[in-house]
């Protein structure tokens, strides 16, 4: 079977564990942390959001220490098995930026889109999630009680939206609405226009599973003295590596595109070792 | 390239070793699945229930008034408000009910008390679903109405009359109060009063014939 098809198998197949909590159908709600961004709020939600239980575990300077831990090692187990593959793999929000990957790479050939990927700033960027993880994760959690999920695009997609479809007329907005929505429109235009644009740039649990892509055991691997620089592998990369040159790249969601497009077939999957 | 591999095999034994020890010798699994997983904050949802706050005696799937309530229900009306931990809504709500019942406590406290209003008394009970004992937490989804399943939530338990019998009445009112029209801490307050009122009001006229009393 193709490799890019065993992903999307295996991304369907998440999508549906991750949504086993719809009452009666089954009712699975565990205490478990999604090891990927998704929002409990969802009606069928399995699990906890990993960045909920870490407000909570920091709420307003009482700091509660199982919360805090809960959620990173559960990230940092299959972080240190896997990397970033959960991004890759995993992730609902990988799947619908899939999808969405497909317009974007559309969107590319105009040359405003082109450069929105290629600008000189665009490596710097990538350290917004981290600013995020940090700032209003912890810090705003921390000091003044104000939290991510409040505003959080990812919870308005997958908690509000089915929330308000499912009951409709029983809720109403509230004061965070509007300014979630906006975020929310932010978010959809900023994944039509640039493949993985919300992996690439904001997303805190890519921030926190980004690290482990340095000590995996499940890597990918350059054979670089044999490269002809032909950088087909770059340009099939949906975060915008440049993989020819990279060695266990944070970024990198080992996804398996370069493996595959690679015509020397000098990029492989590795399971240990450097 | 086996020290990388020792490092690698290290950082897996201490992570799913320390993994393993939160699931075997602490709560930390019940406290994500009942404080997260199963109540949800409703600021977190950027939705407020448009519910009615009409009294009803039917609790969630016809379950028992828990024995706390009861217990301080033949003593006078019990007000219960439900919060918990990184919730901007229950942050709004928390200074109007200190106002509304001249009362302390911490946000993280189990808190019950009897407060006195007009010239009788109410039972208030504090529970914060993130610290707080099962039985408190559980009363939350028997009064949970209009199966919202969010926090802050405030119930209202009185005596009514069905039928013959002099039974336990509740009401249910949700988030901040926006749906109901009151914005603003006076108005919350003010709704909160009166409906303490109609809820005692009630009381009076059932009490003589409620067999607990």
């Amino acid at each position: 079977m193709k490799l890019q098809l065993k992903r999307l198998i295996s991304q369907i197949i998440l999508f549906f564990s991750a949504n086993l909590g719809y009452p009666n159908a089954p009712g699975l709600k565990t205490g478990f942390c999604y090891p990927f961004f998704y929002c409990q709020a969802c009606p069928s939600a399995t699990a906890a959001c990993p960045l909920r239980s870490l407000e909570q575990s920091v709420d307003q300077g009482n700091v509660t220490w199982r919360l805090l831990l809960f959620p990173l090692l559960i990230i940092g187990f299959l972080g240190v098995l896997t990397g970033r593959a959960v991004c890759g793999w995993a992730c609902p929000i990988g799947l619908l930026q899939r999808g969405t990957g497909t317009v974007a790479r559309r969107v590319k050939k105009f040359s405003f889109a082109r450069k929105l990927g290629t600008y000189k700033a665009e490596r710097y960027l990538r350290y917004i999630k981290y600013g995020l993880l940090i700032g209003f994760v912890f810090v705003t959690s921390y000091l003044i009680g104000f939290i991510f999920t409040d505003i959080c695009p990812v919870g308005f997609l997958t908690g509000t939206i089915p929330v308000i479809l499912l009951n409709p007329g029983k809720f109403v907005p509230n004061y965070f609405f509007p300014v979630a929505l906006v975020i929310l429109i932010l978010f959809l235009v900023l994944i039509l226009l640039i493949e993985r644009g919300w992996c690439r740039y904001f997303c805190p649990v890519g921030a926190l599973l980004a690290p482990f892509n340095k000590i995996s055991f499940l890597h990918i691997a350059v054979e670089t003295k044999e490269c002809v620089h032909c950088n087909v592998c770059s340009y099939e990369c949906p975060m915008g590596i440049d993989v020819a040159n990279m060695h266990r790249d944070p970024e990198c969601i080992l996804c398996g595109k370069c493996v595959t497009a690679c015509p020397n077939e000098l990029i492989t999957f590795e399971r240990r070792g450097r | 390239m086996k020290k990388f591999v020792a490092l690698q095999v290290c950082a897996l034994i201490v992570i799913s070793g320390a993994l393993g020890g939160m699931f075997a010798f602490t709560p930390v699994y019940d406290e994500v699945r009942s404080g997260i997983v199963l109540v949800l904050c409703l600021s977190c949802l950027k939705l407020e229930p448009k519910a009615i706050a009409n009294f009803t005696f039917a609790t969630v799937d016809n379950q028992s008034h828990p024995a706390f309530v009861l217990e301080n229900l033949s003593q006078g009306v019990v007000f219960l408000h439900y919060s918990g931990d990184s919730c901007v809504g229950c942050d709004i709500m928390y200074p109007v009910i200190k106002d509304l019942f001249s009362v302390e406590f911490g946000k993280t406290d189990m808190f019950h008390t009897r407060v006195a209003f007009g010239n009788t008394s109410v039972g208030y009970v504090y529970v914060n679903i993130h610290h707080t004992i099962d039985e408190l937490r559980d009363s939350q989804r028997i009064y949970d109405k209009d199966h919202v399943g969010g926090i802050p939530m405030f119930t209202i338990v009185t005596l009514g009359y069905d039928h013959g019998k002099v039974k336990p009445k509740y009401t249910t009112v949700y988030g901040t109060f926006t749906t109901y029209g009151y914005e603003t801490y006076e108005e919350r307050l003010l709704f909160l009063q009166l409906l303490i009122q109609d809820s005692i009001t009630m009381y009076n006229q059932n009490k003589a014939g409620y067999p607990h009393h």
